[in-house]
């Protein structure tokens, strides 16, 4: 575990150095914020037209978005790329010969991101969130605590299915395109299209029990205050039980793909 | 006059950065520049049909003169003239008359047989389809390239793909060939096949050839005049043997004894500078070589006597220790 | 050159690309049905707007599909003939093969925009073609012959904007040597174009419509072949067109003084 640890500390770092070389990185990062933020577009276009949606008003829907578009920015991995590439180059042959799980490198390559999001692009973000008119969340240190614990299980969850979907990459070149279209129709149940708010109730009960809405619904709703403290248990749990789930599949298939990959000799 | 180079300068801005987060941080707002000087007042001129070897360690310079001349890099000062064209304007009818080949640098379509990128390259030099045909089957001939045409390149070998490459970079007879380490990473039978095609394709169509290598071998084979550059200086322009004889006024005579001896009596020969087993070599005056080696003959129990040139890798290092040789 | 001798270069490349296609036989089934499966999410995403309301901001639901397939139609577009070429400017910076580009007697621009084509995504332009007819139908709307034409004008330029606006972005590569995700930046930017202009309000219209080029590109096409666009409209982007193209050319040529340090 000690030595887990350290490796963890040296990898983290020389993703960081990596990504502070490229400067350009940053601007970009801070422009696809902006992703997200079409769909509120569309959702104050309504609500200029027919009012208020299901008491949902012009305020609640730029606070409900810009906290999406900072929480997907924390949550989303691109592990199954990351792994079809190590496999379909056979790069992984190099990563299994050394004492370090090839998981890691991956996790840390990622998290080294996120690290890097937090100490340059989000101060940025929250100058101008805080520059901004009209949006402020007030939240108790408890919902605050409730609402990073939801962010980073919200991004375990990610990453775990993500890579997941990777280990389809010992079998068929197509895993990216395949974890894509799961990732399209989480679109619906995540929260991005819409609040889940404004769904008819079967499809938020769909959406309460899949994995979709660990990676954004459920952090930007407390960060909302939308969610009471029952709300948040359950979904603090439910995002749990999916790590689990998502972690017993990879290791599953990642003991099969391993011996499909030795055997076939990559 | 095919290359006329005078006072040509290069100077880069290169980001300076130090290992470390710290200074990665730091290195996101507020970057530290140097100027080095690639190339430092470099004046030298080639006829046609001269084929010029362009020596020098990694990073002497020889790479960013070869892409001035190639019209790919202004030049920070001075002045450079090929065909009677200012490189850098990258007239048309300039390009048409040059090519530029990079060892292990591809141009060729990767997943494609290499006749495809033959083809893109007639049409992009708009070589008439009879020319073409007979260039192709000059350049096929010479490089014995019938069985790689049609095979995807990516399936070649190291060496069969500069073959490819050059065959690719010929198609249009250039005038002036610019040639960036050609052998780089081939093996040895590669290396001479390639060689050997440069200078026959070089004597048959009189072209100018400036090529740079990291293997003496490639100089001393094609070319009969050098340029030495180091530290973006030239510190060398003449031919091969009168480099040989300035640095290296010496020769080496290497003899295999049938039994050991005193070295005091081979220090009489001259400077000796190994002496393992029964091997021996001295360092013998270039002039003297002769009257050396018979009296050898006489008077120590030799199997075997050979006289060698110093190695050249050699002589070309001590011209960077000394500093600049005019012959 | 002449323009036949770069016809018949791109007809070379084209055949050149197709080839290396068949060469990994890239699975264009999937790719289809892949693309099927956004359409169809495209579609439905926008569904959902319309639990609340008929119209948004003057747009009913069918009429958005129009804008939804336009923008499949000229996203594949892209995909098809611009982003094979532009996405690799900053690799052959990076691995020198732009020396060998700039040392071929031919319009370097001409060579790094078009030298390839994105084969398998000529499914994209279609379906999404599909999509606006059966908006259409549902409709039960034909547009008339000046509707079609002003449409075909629109469609034209957008095209050209949508170059020029990608060259321009490609071409910072040449100072900023690491611009991997640059393809996406302008991809997300134009995500914008999923939905019609007047979505948005204030300075975002404005910048949508001049800065980045997401009106021309789907909005005003629609409107065009709905028959509800002022003419002079068609003017202004066959202008728009000529500028950015000419400026994107001049941005080209300055990047290429700089990557050959010419001192400016």
């Amino acid at each position: 575990m000690r030595n887990l640890l350290r490796a963890y500390r040296s990898l983290i770092k020389a993703a960081l150095i990596t990504f502070f070389e490229y400067r350009a990185q940053v601007i970009i990062w801070v422009i696809s914020f902006i992703f997200p933020l079409v769909m509120m577009v569309v959702w104050l276009a309504i609500v200029s037209e027919a009012g208020q949606v299901s008491g949902w008003g012009r305020s609640d829907f730029v606070a409900y978005y810009v906290g999406a578009a900072i929480v997907h920015q924390f949550t989303q991995s691109w592990a199954t790329w990351e792994w079809e590439e190590q496999i379909r180059t056979g790069d992984l042959s190099f990563k299994l010969l050394k004492p370090l799980d090839p998981f890691h490198h991956i996790f840390t390559q990622i998290v080294g991101s996120k690290l890097f999001l937090l100490t340059t692009v989000l101060p940025i973000v929250l100058g101008l969130i805080w520059l901004a008119p009209g949006i402020n969340y007030t939240l108790s240190p408890a919902r605050l605590a409730a609402c990073v614990a939801a962010v980073i299980g919200g991004f375990m969850v990610s990453m775990l299915m993500s890579t997941a979907f990777g280990m389809l990459s010992f079998w068929t070149t197509q895993s990216g395109n395949l974890y894509g279209l799961w990732y399209g129709v989480g679109n619906f149940l995540s929260g991005f299209i819409a609040p889940l708010a404004l769904f008819p109730a079967w499809m938020q009960k769909i959406a309460l029990v899949m994995p979709f809405r660990s990676t954004m619904g459920l952090p930007v709703e407390i960060l909302v205050g939308r969610l009471d403290w029952a709300g948040i248990w359950l979904g603090l749990g439910i995002t749990a039980a999916w790590m689990t789930i998502f972690t017993i599949i990879y290791r599953l298939l990642w003991r099969r793909g391993i011996r499909h990959y030795d055997a076939v000799g990559a | 006059m095919s290359i006329q180079v005078e006072h040509l300068t290069r100077y880069y801005r290169v980001h300076r950065k130090e290992p470390g987060l710290r200074s990665s941080i730091r290195n996101l707002f507020h970057r530290r520049y140097e100027c080095i000087k690639a190339v430092d007042d470099i004046s030298f001129a080639i006829e046609q049909g001269e084929v010029v070897g362009f020596l020098g360690p990694n990073g002497a310079g020889k790479t960013t003169t070869l892409k001035m001349l190639a019209g790919l890099l202004h030049p920070t000062a001075g002045r450079a003239e090929v065909l009677g064209y200012t490189p850098h304007r990258r007239e048309r009818e300039y390009l048409k008359q040059i090519t530029l080949v990079m060892g292990q640098r591809n141009q060729l379509f990767w997943d494609l047989p290499a006749i495809e990128t033959f083809i893109v390259n007639q049409a992009i030099y708009g070589i008439p389809e009879l020319q073409f045909r007979r260039t192709l089957d000059e350049l096929v001939a010479l490089l014995d390239l019938e069985p790689l045409l049609t095979k995807q390149v990516r399936k070649l070998s190291l060496g069969e793909r500069m073959k490819c490459e050059l065959a690719a970079s010929l198609l249009h007879q250039p005038r002036v060939l610019f040639l960036d380490e050609p052998t780089l990473g081939l093996d040895v039978d590669a290396q001479s096949a390639i060689r050997d095609f440069i200078r026959c394709y070089s004597q048959e169509h009189s072209v100018t050839v400036l090529l740079t290598s990291h293997y003496m071998a490639d100089v001393t084979a094609l070319a009969r005049r050098i340029l030495v550059i180091d530290d973006g200086r030239l510190m060398y322009d003449g031919n091969l043997e009168a480099l040989v004889e300035s640095t290296a006024p010496y020769k080496l005579l290497r003899l295999t004894l049938q039994q050991p001896i005193d070295e005091i009596d081979l220090a009489a020969l001259g400077q000796v500078e190994r002496y393992e087993g029964l091997k021996v070599t001295i360092r013998v005056p270039r002039h003297s070589t002769t009257a050396v080696a018979a009296r050898a003959l006489a008077r120590l129990p030799i199997a075997d006597l050979t006289i060698e040139d110093p190695p050249i890798e050699k002589i070309i290092s001590e011209v960077f220790h000394q500093g600049v040789v005019y012959a | 050159m002449t323009l036949r001798a770069y016809l018949r270069l791109l007809n070379i490349f084209y055949k050149n690309t197709l080839m290396s296609e068949l060469e990994y036989r890239t699975s264009f089934t999937a790719n289809v049905l892949t693309s099927l499966f956004w359409l169809v999410w495209a579609a439905l995403s926008v569904r959902v707007f319309f639990f609340q309301t008929e119209t948004i901001a003057g747009w009913t639901y069918n009429e958005l599909l129009v804008v939804v397939g336009l923008f499949f139609t000229m996203n594949g577009l892209r995909q098809l003939f611009l982003q094979p070429n532009l996405s690799r400017l900053s690799e052959y910076v990076q691995m020198g093969t732009l020396d060998y580009i700039l040392t071929k007697p031919i319009n370097s621009q001409f060579l790094v925009s078009l030298r390839y084509i994105g084969v398998e995504n000529c499914g994209d332009p279609l379906l999404g073609l599909a999509l606006l007819g059966l908006a259409l139908w549902r409709m039960g709307y034909t547009p008339g012959v000046i509707d079609v034409l002003l449409f075909l004008t629109l469609v034209a330029s957008a095209l050209v904007i949508l170059y020029s606006f990608n060259l321009m972005i490609q071409t910072t590569t040449f100072w900023l040597i690491n611009i991997r995700r640059a393809d996406s930046l302008v991809w997300s930017l134009l995500e914008a174009g999923r939905f019609p202009v007047q979505f948005y309000t204030g300075w975002v219209r404005l910048a949508l419509t001049v800065i980045v080029p997401v009106a021309f590109m789907t909005t005003f096409p629609a409107q065009a072949l709905l028959g509800r666009l002022p003419a002079w409209i068609a003017a202004v982007a066959l202008l728009m067109a000529g500028v950015l193209f000419l400026l994107a050319s001049a941005f080209w040529r300055v990047g290429l003084r700089s990557y050959s340090g010419a001192s400016s």
